[in-house]
């Protein structure tokens, strides 16, 4: 029996952000934006759904005037993704 | 990536967490800049102050001296950049925040290395001391980045470090610090520099991942 593939995650984007935001300590709004070729407001939202997962951590602060946005990935991010590539696996493997 | 709602298949997902992955791993990459600079001023002021044991110009450690002004400025710089600007990289890796905590505990160490000179270890003896501080660092550098020029130049700095332990002319000591500085910090750092350089180099070409 296949373990259902978590939903939160298995998106495009959303899973672009926890795969870069899980190989750093965390980053800023504007990089994941950047190396995710993602326009600002597609990001935001998907960012949005992954805070109220809590999956990623959001902290929003001002820097010069600008709003800076940084995130970061929780215990809990870590674990969903952990469990989603292993499900990942589980299916590659069969599909051999 | 606009299109987010879009079926993924299985195929696709690895592809996307394979080619985040790459993408993160390049952040890690250092420009090798701060070895250079580093390298080049320590190998200068060991020159110059062999060049000046022969011609008597200063007192014996002039060149030292100002080097420790010169860290002295570059460190206050860092620090005001840190807790007054807030200056903050647009991406923090573990790396990085790594090499920040060692950063400190090195200049601590060199520090303790500085005291022990001036209260009674005496300056021949210390500096190999100092070139043994250095390949200790350019290993764990080497070893967190999967630098390979790093991981050999440490061993290489320890062996001048250990030559200069038996020795007792401050010039030969000098001459040994040169040469470990030389392949310790400013041969890996070149090279760091130039990897650095074609990756930015190849990624700018690329456009974003």
């Amino acid at each position: 029996m296949f373990k259902e593939l978590d939903p939160i995650l298995h998106s495009q984007l959303r899973l672009a952000v926890m795969s870069l935001l899980m190989s750093v300590k965390e980053a800023e709004f504007t990089f994941i934006r950047e190396k995710t070729n993602s326009s600002a407001g597609n990001l935001s939202v998907q960012v949005q759904k992954l805070k109220e997962a809590g999956y990623i951590e959001v902290n929003k602060q001002f820097k010069d005037n600008y709003p800076q946005t940084t995130c970061k990935v929780t215990a809990k991010g870590i674990e969903a993704f952990e469990n989603y590539v292993k499900a990942l696996q589980d299916y590659l493997q069969v599909g051999k | 990536m606009d299109d987010n709602e879009k079926e993924l298949s299985q195929e696709e997902s690895l592809m996307i967490i394979q080619q985040m992955i790459n993408t993160a791993k390049k952040e890690q990459k250092d420009d090798g800049r701060g070895w250079i600079i580093w390298g080049w001023m320590l190998f200068v002021a060991s020159i110059l102050t062999v060049i000046n044991l022969h011609y008597k110009w200063f007192n014996l450690f002039f060149f030292w001296n100002i080097l420790g002004v010169f860290t002295l400025i570059f460190l206050s710089v860092d620090l005001v950049k840190a807790f007054v600007i807030k200056d903050k990289a647009r991406v923090k890796t573990y790396t990085k925040s790594l090499f920040d905590k060692l950063n400190a505990g090195f200049f601590i160490c060199i520090m303790f290395n500085i005291l022990a000179i001036n209260l009674g270890v005496g300056p021949v003896k210390g500096f190999a001391l100092l070139i043994g501080l250095y390949g200790f660092w350019i290993l764990i550098y080497g070893t967190a980045l999967d630098f390979k020029p790093s991981v050999i130049a440490s061993f290489i700095t320890w062996t001048f470090g250990f030559i200069a332990l038996f020795q007792t002319d401050f010039e030969v000591v000098m001459l040994l610090h040169a040469g470990a500085v030389l392949v310790g910090y400013i041969i890996p750092g070149h090279i760091a520099n130039r990897e650095f350089k074609k990756i930015t180099g190849r990624k700018l070409k690329q456009g974003s991942v």
